[in-house]
């Protein structure tokens, strides 16, 4: 299930512009931002840096006038388009997921199955991905309870199923851990290196020592209005 | 004639299947149907718009639609009578002091009470809600089944005070319909003719059923809130 371009050494996505100010204030300016293939990121910058605000633009959440995405489809075609709206070949390739992500409220299976719904897909190639996706996430057994009754742990694990049965090649998740401890923590670091192993791009906001820990990250810090991609 | 006597009439005009008591209440609970059948689809997709969008001129138009909460129904009844009336600009409609012009007057009383209701619904929804429908790749028609799914209950709520509202008015259907015996005589406006009879009995009868009615409307809904739950 690993995307078929991880090899590929062109970056994942290159967006320029990309600025916000609120105000007067100039919260971040960021003139070109290239996203590589393949890498964890771990995004950190102090308390009301923009960093958020920096993940819902490239998710298509948040306005970014004026910026520009340059990226490469599976057949090498180059493609360049305003970043608002989020052009649809990008909306498939990326995920974002919510600091406390909100899940339907239908039941756990359907909630992974939202996004296959949304695309269209035969019913019996959804009941398969998503019933290994509930195996991969470690909630089987919680397949057919409604979500206000999991912990917020299970409730992390399963808006990562939900965002990796659309096998994106961009994750960008907003302190996925940042509300867990003990045994729940440990499960969600472990999904999110998987998803890093397979090939994927996962950019996280994150202050867990454990997830910066994890082989190979790479990481970013936003501060004074400025992205520093080659920080320490 | 004493109370006892008029209540123990009523009672036997409902027990006996009187068919001019059982007609009146059939023309009531068809047209109120009908003109919720109507009103909702408009005034749910309306509200859903409203609350999902920003334009010019939206604070003028949520402050008119809750004004229009409080407009006295006979009011609506004039409106109505003038563009129903030969000479109005409906009066090729031919529908006034018939049921269809009773139907037109429950859309327009029904219309303010869902949209209203339907548009706090929506606007009471986590913001994370709509945002993680888009990320997952729904279609703006995707995003609002989803949503309107997801405030069922509110939506159930708004129908159930609509049709309240329309079952229960008097004004409206009096002045359109005419309180013609057979054809538009509603529970209300024969409630009111024959009270003004000094004939209680039909009037309490009547009454009990628009009490029973209102009564069932919502052991239904309390009904429907308990069954929408899922177990663990």
């Amino acid at each position: 299930m690993t995307p078929s371009v991880a090899h590929d050494h062109s970056p994942l996505l290159t967006v320029r512009g990309l600025a916000r100010t609120i105000g007067l204030r100039k919260l971040f300016a960021i003139d070109r931002l290239v996203i590589p293939r393949a890498t964890a990121i771990v995004l950190t910058g102090m308390n009301g840096a923009g960093k958020t605000t920096l993940l819902r633009m490239l998710a298509g959440l948040e306005p970014a006038p004026g910026a520009s995405a340059q990226w490469t489809d599976a057949r090498g075609q180059a493609h360049d388009a305003p970043l608002t709206p989020l052009p649809p070949a990008l909306r498939q390739r990326i995920a974002y997921l919510h600091q406390h992500p909100y899940l339907f409220r239908t039941s756990v299976r359907e909630n992974i199955a939202y996004g296959l719904h949304a695309r269209g897909m035969p019913r019996d190639e959804i009941a398969r991905r998503v019933g290994e996706a509930l195996g991969w996430a470690g909630v089987s057994h919680l397949q057919d309870t409604a979500p206000e009754y999991l912990s917020g742990g299970e409730i992390q694990r399963v808006a990562l199923a939900r965002a990796k049965v659309l096998e994106p090649e961009l994750l960008l998740l907003d302190e996925p851990t940042s509300s867990l401890d003990g045994h729940a923590r440990e499960q969600v670091i472990g999904l999110v290196g998987d998803l890093a192993a397979e090939g994927r791009t996962v950019v996280m906001i994150c202050h867990d020592r454990e997830l910066i820990n994890l082989p190979g990250v790479v990481r970013w810090k936003l501060g004074d209005g400025v992205l520093d991609t080659h920080h320490p | 004639m004493g109370l006892l006597e008029a209540v123990r009439g009523a009672f036997r005009l409902l027990f006996e299947g009187d068919p001019v008591l059982w007609r009146i209440v059939w023309i009531s609970l068809s047209t109120s149907v009908v003109g919720l059948l109507i009103a909702t689809p408009l005034a749910v997709a309306s509200g859903y718009a409203i609350a999902m969008s920003q334009f010019r001129g939206r604070r003028l138009v949520i402050w008119l639609v809750q004004a229009a909460l409080s407009l006295p129904t006979v009011l609506i009844g004039l409106l109505l009578y003038m563009m129903l009336s030969r000479h109005g600009p409906m009066g090729g409609l031919q529908w006034l002091f018939s049921q269809p012009g009773i139907v037109a007057g429950q859309v327009l009383i029904a219309l303010p009470v869902l949209l209203a209701f339907t548009l706090a619904a929506v606007q009471a929804a986590d913001p994370r809600f709509a945002e993680t429908a888009i990320a997952h790749g729904a279609s703006p028609w995707r995003v609002m089944s989803t949503l309107l799914y997801e405030v069922r209950f509110g939506v159930m709520a708004a129908i159930i005070s609509g049709f309240g509202r329309v079952i229960s008015e008097v004004g409206c259907a009096m002045m359109v319909g005419g309180n013609i015996a057979g054809e538009t005589r509603t529970i209300t406006t024969a409630i009111a003719l024959e009270t003004s009879k000094g004939e209680f009995a039909e009037g309490i009868a009547l009454g009990i059923v628009l009490v029973a009615l209102a009564l069932l409307v919502n052991i239904g809904m309390a009904w429907l809130q308990g069954a929408g739950g899922f177990r663990r």
